[in-house]
């Protein structure tokens, strides 16, 4: 598939042709350097935008053929996002924050959404700053809230952007092995891009992009050594 | 769901007090409804106080005059004089009619008019006593008392003379020799001299004439004076009317001709000047606290006082002269002989003495007066242009005076005085059924068969009238010419006056409107439109109107405020929308990411456009009802407290000295779908900006 932005006049090719598969229960990195189209590449696999050309269906469903109405549906029910800047409705609680998407779904009472919310912040290690603000809490932890945001409704895929670009080295080696031990435990498909060599140690997979275009798909050591050989 | 909406008032609630541009929006929404809330009702009260007027005065809920009308009913005058009405023939026909309906209370019949009065000077008025007494001599002999009498009154004319004489050689001081004629100073220059008053007796007939006509004219000070009045059955009117009360004197009796001078107009008009303008002075001091050293209208009126002392001065006899001398130089501890300069310095009033000398001009000078140039109980003949254009002039007695309750200082109240419909249709130039009487007589007596008024010309000009003298040909040109040649004394005549009348005399004849007063006057405009109706039907001609149309430009004066008030909230809240929807675009703009998130992970277009419109709308409700609160405060506080009508034009409208307004739920309600409206209105477009929000500015980051 090919995505295109026009600015202005000229028409500037973010990605130039990708063609990929991800497999339930994967833990995928999306590697490469600011403008690689990282994050293109994520907002079409999150149906949050469209490929000029190409397919890109999700959990079976050609996103063209869906509406905007549909695709918001099936963001909803289908995929968790992780942002690079947390993204949490800072007038609401941390609980709040966490239930947002249930409330969306409108699927689980009131006790249910509860028990839901209270088990992921648990897990999250959150539990106790159930009543906090977001502007409260410090960047690993929202950063932990949004995790526990993306995963309430039980999503198939997760997609996280640079989700550790905020956060100190610690913290951010702290989330994603929560999103490793979520991934293991659920089963949670996680894709995520980073330009960190350390964070990619971790997936199963290593994507390199570069121009818009997949360079190749490496195993996280592979990874690691092209990294650490300064090639990309 | 209830989730779903509790989430939405969450974020909104929450949103709230969070952002300073939110507080900007609340605050144009609280002062707005504030705004609408006491300005509505203050509005609202002043018209159902106004309406307290006009109806509980003389309109009642509706009036009912002839289609025929040229002009329209105005109550309380209009532009350039009455209205120009077509009389309704026959009251007893339409009573009947308008009676029938089940919300009619009471029907009061009416016509309104003005008419001169002419009340002649000092000089006139103490001739004409004198005459009386030599008259009163003439027939019965003379008694010592109407000696006595006869010699006070000859000794207060010399002494009117003698004022006269002085006044003459001071104005000569300041005016050419041209002021007045050698004619004028002759005549006083006789009526000075001795041999004038010791041959006054030989011929006092003679003697007073010259008076009358030489020395009388003289004085400017005797004036004609506009009177308004309506004429009425007075019974009806007091029963209907029930703010209406007798002041001072009695109410007329049952059936009988007569007149209730409104006691405002009897203050203001015929009242000695003096006095009145010492009531002014102290109303000013004690009502509106304003003091004598401050305002220049108030010093006026003490310098008037001191200089125009010569109303006084004429009421006075030797006698009483002498009297007020000495009372005065008592008061002031002046040894000055001369009265005139002796008032003038008791009249210099400061806000120190006016108290006191209030007091004793009262105590010691009223008594000496007369205070008012019509006493109660006298006849007051009145002057008034008929319809067909001859003067005529009816004498009627003024039994007292009345005011409405809560109006007594209106002038527009105050304007109307009272009289019997006989009268009235005398002075209006209808027969009345003595006249018609005395018509039927003299065609039965010279064979002239009766014409209608509506075919008169024909009759009377027409190929076969066959008529040639058109003056005795109609009732109405008959009616003239009795007026000129003496039916103006047989109205003056004073069996006329003691004649009582029964209620169908009063009834059968013309009117010009007829007051309705309604059981429930709610049912207003329903009743309005049956009446018409039943009118119609019965083959009457009529026009009903409700009381503020009756009251023609009065009645739209609450209606031209309230376009005011309401074209400023419209102004204030045209701009409230342009800023809140301003402020909402960059509310909207600065959450572009948050809304981005939601949209990203799951919440659809709509919840964004409820989560934009909820939020307005409680913002609405929040500094809304605030503003509600506080308005409801303030109106309570007035409401208890009253509003105080500045100055006597607002008793009208404020139906007494002070305003209660109160807030009824219509004013609250208003006031809130205005502001639900506007800050709706005012959010759509942010709100759809909102909604076009890509779920892609929640991947953008901050830099």
């Amino acid at each position: 598939m090919t995505k295109d932005y026009t600015l202005g006049k000229v028409v500037v090719p973010a990605l130039r042709g990708v063609d990929l598969q991800v497999h339930p229960g994967e833990f995928i990195s999306i590697a490469g350097p600011s403008g690689s189209g990282k994050t293109t590449l994520l907002n079409l696999i999150g149906c949050v935008d469209t490929a000029t050309t190409g397919v890109v269906s999700v959990a079976g469903q050609d996103t063209k053929l869906l509406s905007e109405r549909q695709l918001t549906h099936l963001r909803l029910h289908t995929i968790g996002f992780i942002f690079q800047s947390f993204n949490l409705v800072s007038v609401l609680t941390v609980f709040q924050n966490v239930e947002f998407p249930l409330l969306l779904q409108r699927k689980l009472d009131k006790a249910q959404r509860r028990e839901r919310v209270m088990q992921l912040l648990e897990q999250v290690g959150l539990a106790n700053h159930a009543k906090h603000r977001p502007n409260e809490l410090s960047g690993g932890q929202r950063q932990r809230v949004a995790v526990a945001r993306a995963l309430v409704t039980r999503p198939q895929l997760v997609l996280a952007d640079e989700p550790t670009a905020n956060l100190d080295s610690v913290t951010g080696q702290h989330i994603i092995d929560l999103m490793k031990e979520l991934n293991q435990k659920e089963g949670t498909t996680f894709i995520f891009s980073t330009h960190d060599a350390k964070v990619m140690n971790h997936a199963n997979a290593v994507w390199r992009l570069a121009d818009g275009k997949i360079l190749d798909r490496l195993s996280a050591s592979e990874a690691q050594r092209a990294m650490a050989s300064g090639s990309h | 769901m209830g989730g779903h909406f509790r989430l939405l008032m969450q974020v909104a609630f929450r949103n709230l007090f969070t952002s300073k541009i939110n507080l900007l929006i609340g605050g144009i929404i609280f002062f707005g409804t504030l705004l609408v809330v006491v300005g509505g009702a203050l509005l609202d009260s002043m018209d159902s106080a106004m309406s307290r007027s006009i109806i509980g005065s003389v309109a009642g809920h509706l009036q009912v005059y002839s289609d025929e009308s040229k002009d329209e009913l105005g109550l309380f005058g209009q532009m350039g004089g009455e209205p120009d009405l077509a009389a309704v023939d026959d009251f007893s026909r339409i009573k009947p009619v308008l009676e029938k309906h089940p919300n009619v209370k009471t029907l009061v019949p009416m016509g309104t008019n003005g008419a001169l009065i002419t009340s002649g000077n000092t000089v006139d008025l103490t001739l004409a006593r004198l005459r009386d007494l030599y008259k009163k001599r003439a027939e019965g002999g003379e008694t010592p008392g109407l000696r006595e009498n006869i010699d006070s009154l000859k000794s207060h004319v010399r002494q009117m003379v003698a004022l006269m004489e002085e006044e003459m050689a001071r104005s000569q001081a300041l005016l050419s020799e041209t002021a007045r004629t050698p004619e004028e100073k002759e005549a006083i220059a006789r009526a000075r001299s001795e041999e004038f008053w010791n041959g006054f007796e030989a011929d006092p007939f003679d003697s007073l004439e010259f008076l009358e006509n030489r020395i009388a004219p003289q004085i400017p000070d005797g004036d004609m004076l506009y009177i308004r009045y309506a004429g009425t059955d007075l019974d009806a009117f007091q029963r209907t009317f029930d703010r209406m009360e007798v002041v001072d004197g009695q109410p007329v009796p049952s059936g009988q001709r007569g007149m209730l001078l409104s006691k405002f107009f009897y203050e203001e008009y015929l009242k000695l000047k003096t006095a009145r303008r010492l009531d002014l002075i102290k109303q000013e001091r004690d009502v509106n606290k304003k003091t004598i050293a401050t305002d220049p209208q108030m010093q006026r009126w003490v310098k008037e006082n001191q200089t125009q002392t010569r109303e006084l001065l004429f009421q006075l006899d030797p006698i009483k002269t002498r009297l007020a001398v000495e009372r005065l130089q008592k008061v002031l501890g002046s040894q000055e002989p001369k009265l005139e300069k002796l008032l003038s310095d008791f009249l210099a009033t400061d806000d120190a003495n006016f108290d006191t000398r209030y007091a004793q001009f009262y105590a010691e000078l009223a008594p000496l007066l007369e205070l008012y140039r019509i006493r109660l109980g006298d006849s007051l003949t009145i002057t008034a242009f008929t319809r067909s254009g001859y003067v005529q002039s009816v004498n009627v007695k003024i039994y007292g005076t009345y005011q409405f309750k809560g109006l007594e200082k209106s002038a527009l109240a105050g304007a109307l005085n009272l009289m019997d419909l006989m009268s009235f249709r005398d002075l209006y130039g209808y027969l009345t059924a003595d006249k018609k009487a005395e018509i039927a007589d003299l065609q039965k007596q010279s064979g002239v068969k009766a014409v209608a008024r509506e075919n008169a010309e024909d009759a009377l000009f027409g190929e076969d009238s066959g008529n040639s003298l058109v003056a005795e040909a109609t009732p109405g040109l008959i009616n003239e010419q009795e007026a000129f040649n003496g039916a103006m004394d047989s109205l003056r005549r004073d069996d006329l006056a003691k004649r009582v009348y029964s209620q169908s005399e009063i009834e059968q004849g013309v009117v010009l409107s007829a007051a309705v007063m309604l059981k429930d006057p709610e049912q207003l405009q329903q009743t309005l439109a049956e009446l018409r109706q039943s009118a119609q039907d019965a083959g009457l001609k009529l026009r009903v109107v409700s009381w503020q149309q009756a009251a023609g430009i009065i009645g739209q004066f609450v209606l031209m405020a309230k376009l005011v008030l309401y074209f400023a909230v419209f102004i204030i809240f045209v701009v409230a929308l342009v800023i809140i929807n301003n402020a909402m675009m960059m509310a909207t703009l600065q959450r572009v990411r948050e809304v981005g998130t939601m949209r990203a992970i799951g919440a659809q277009r709509s919840f964004v456009l409820g989560m934009v419109l909820v939020e307005t709308l409680l913002l609405g409700l929040v500094f809304g009802a605030g503003g509600a609160l506080v308005g409801s405060g303030i109106m309570a506080a007035l409401g208890s407290a009253g509003i105080p009508a500045g100055n006597e034009a607002l008793y009208f409208f404020f139906s007494g000295p002070r305003l209660y307004p109160t807030l009824s739920a219509g004013n609250l309600i208003a006031a809130f779908v205005i502001v639900l409206v506007v800050s709706s209105i005012s959010t759509l477009y942010p709100a759809f900006l909102a909604t076009r929000v890509s779920p892609l500015k929640a991947m953008q980051t901050d830099e």
